[in-house]
């Protein structure tokens, strides 16, 4: 097996504030990991690093083997990897159609110029991940919070990526609406696309994932299996203080 | 937002421009001065609107890039003689270089920040064209006599309706691409945009050279219209203010929004002109922009469209 994305002694500080502290891990190809750790572990700042979104301020981050800090957002996403966000950012005076279109658009001003709106493509996007031709047209105003995770997804896989990062992607949603979203995942994961995911829906998550990384307050605490990382003394000490 | 040109489209335009064509036999030739500056206020505010008005970075800057354009071509043709036809493609080039060798440091920054820096790029024009060579500028009295392009009303009512015509139809057809839906989406959600994978640097970037192409071409046929051109009147901030209220009063982020908005505000001040012959017009205008700004932020067009849809159906 082989790494897609690795992390190498990546550090990261605001101000006084440690929040990422020489961090390491690889994510292998196909794998989905789940990242787990308390409220300010420090899991979506990774999230950022990994996206250009904050500068390391050391350490390394690699795709394909390739380095990424010295990259900006969108030529990583270029590279082959997206995230999504904790709380879904539409576009709010386009319709959903329009929104996933932005994810397929090249990184090109004469293609953007000349090239036609790909609706084909927009439409495939967006049933596959369970929207329905009758959302299509409607303002993201109008969307539930399962049906807005899902057009965040639709806009992230339109920029077709390899590795995806998922934060919080079961936040306010149904236990219906969660269970569509797990199936998603599960059958994007079997088309072949590497996720790491955050959640703090721990019951969810498990399901879901190969393997956990658990963190705190910056920290790597452990790795391992599901079962393994939830009955380590450190993760229990961080979740439940004893 | 998805694009389909329909023929509905291109009849809305056909009417509009063609009922202005049509102006010249019903009005008097004063009414069509005023006109006339209603068109080049149209190009101004949509030029404004291509960055600000879609992206969301306010630029109070403005009248720097149209200074840029009309001081060119006044001084190229005036002080060396250079003929028109040259002098406005020049000039044009030049406040699209000119203007982005100032503003690309400033479209690193944003919001409350980017308007201020822009505001004081205004303000540094105004000074350096008093100061800098008042030889080739006229100083602070500007320079008077240049050559016009067209004499008379009529003709020059039909010189400035063409080209809002001709400026409008492109920039109504660009942002109908992919390239319009990003410049839309970069002033909803920028992060969002560069999350998408595209550079957001360069599509303001661009957004800003098509703005400063149009603002350049604007000031060099308008300075050519009045003849003449003094640092006051251009650089001034009710110039300023009245470019970017007619955008926005007529509905930003759209190409017939400016072009109501300015028609609306030039007509309204002319109509003010005899019961209030000073500056306290401009009180009224800023009440009635203001108004009309908390009832419907998105302006005249939206009120249009609402109207539309109430009278014929569908959707507002």
């Amino acid at each position: 097996m082989t790494f897609i994305l690795e992390l190498e002694h990546v550090v990261k500080r605001f101000g006084g504030l440690v929040a990422t502290n020489d961090m390491t891990f690889a994510v292998y190809k196909g794998e989905s990991l789940g990242l787990i750790g308390p409220n300010g572990a420090g899991k979506t700042t990774i999230f950022s690093l990994i996206m250009g979104e904050h500068k390391v301020d050391s350490g390394s981050i690699r795709l394909h083997g390739e380095e990424l800090t010295g990259l900006p957002t969108h030529k990583r996403i270029r590279r082959g990897i997206a995230r999504t966000y904790q709380v879904p950012r539409p576009f709010a005076d386009m319709d959903v159609l329009a929104n996933i279109e932005v994810g397929l658009m090249p990184d090109s001003l004469i293609e953007m110029l000349v090239s036609p709106f790909d609706h084909a493509e927009g439409r495939a996007i967006a049933r596959s991940v369970g929207l329905a031709e009758a959302d299509l047209h409607r303002d993201p105003a109008e969307l539930s919070m399962g049906d807005l995770r899902k057009l965040e997804l639709a806009r992230t896989l339109a920029t077709r990526p390899e590795v995806m990062l998922l934060d919080e992607v079961f936040a306010g949603l149904t236990s219906g609406e969660i269970a569509q979203i797990s199936g998603l995942l599960k059958e994007k994961r079997q088309d072949g696309l590497t996720y790491v995911i955050v959640s703090h829906d721990l019951r969810s998550l498990e399901p879901l994932i190969d393997r956990a990384i658990a963190m705190t307050q910056g920290t790597f605490v452990c790795a391992g299996s599901y079962q393994e990382v939830m009955n380590d003394k450190a993760v229990r000490m961080a979740y439940l203080g004893h | 937002m998805t694009s389909t040109i329909n023929w509905r489209h291109l009849l809305l335009w056909a009417v509009f421009l063609g009922g202005l064509a049509l102006m010249p036999q019903f009005v008097t030739r004063g009414t069509l001065r005023t006109f006339i500056f209603a068109n080049y206020l149209a190009i101004f505010a949509m030029s404004w609107d291509v960055l600000s008005g879609r992206t969301g970075y306010v630029s109070f800057g403005h009248p720097f890039l149209i200074g840029i354009g009309a001081y060119t071509s006044a001084i190229l043709s005036y002080r060396f003689h250079v003929p028109v036809g040259w002098s406005i493609p020049i000039a044009v080039a030049t406040t699209m270089i000119g203007g982005t060798l100032f503003f690309l440091p400033a479209l690193r920054i944003r919001g409350s920040y980017f308007a201020l820096v822009t505001l004081a790029f205004m303000e540094l024009m105004y000074q350096l064209v008093q100061v800098i060579r008042p030889d080739l500028t006229g100083g602070t009295r500007g320079i008077s006599g240049v050559q016009t392009l067209l004499r008379g009303a009529v003709n020059n009512y039909y010189l400035s309706l063409g080209l809002m015509g001709v400026i409008a139809i492109l920039l109504w057809s660009m942002m109908r691409t992919r390239l319009g839906t990003a410049l839309s989406a970069i002033g909803m959600n920028e992060e969002a945009v560069e999350g998408s994978g595209l550079n957001t640097t360069k599509l303001k970037l661009f957004a800003f050279m098509v703005g400063a192409a149009v603002a350049g071409i604007g000031g060099a046929f308008y300075v050519h219209y009045l003849g003449s051109i003094a640092p006051r009147a251009l650089f001034d901030v009710n110039f300023l203010f009245t470019i970017i209220v007619a955008a926005l009063l007529g509905g930003a982020s759209t190409i017939i929004g400016p072009m109501l908005g300015a028609f609306f505000l030039t007509f309204l001040l002319e109509y003010l002109r005899p019961l209030l012959p000073g500056a306290e017009r401009y009180f009224i205008y800023g009440l009635i922009a203001l108004l009309l700004y908390m009832y419907e932020p998105r302006g005249l067009y939206e009120l249009f469209h609402r109207g539309r849809a109430r009278i014929f159906g569908g959707r507002a």
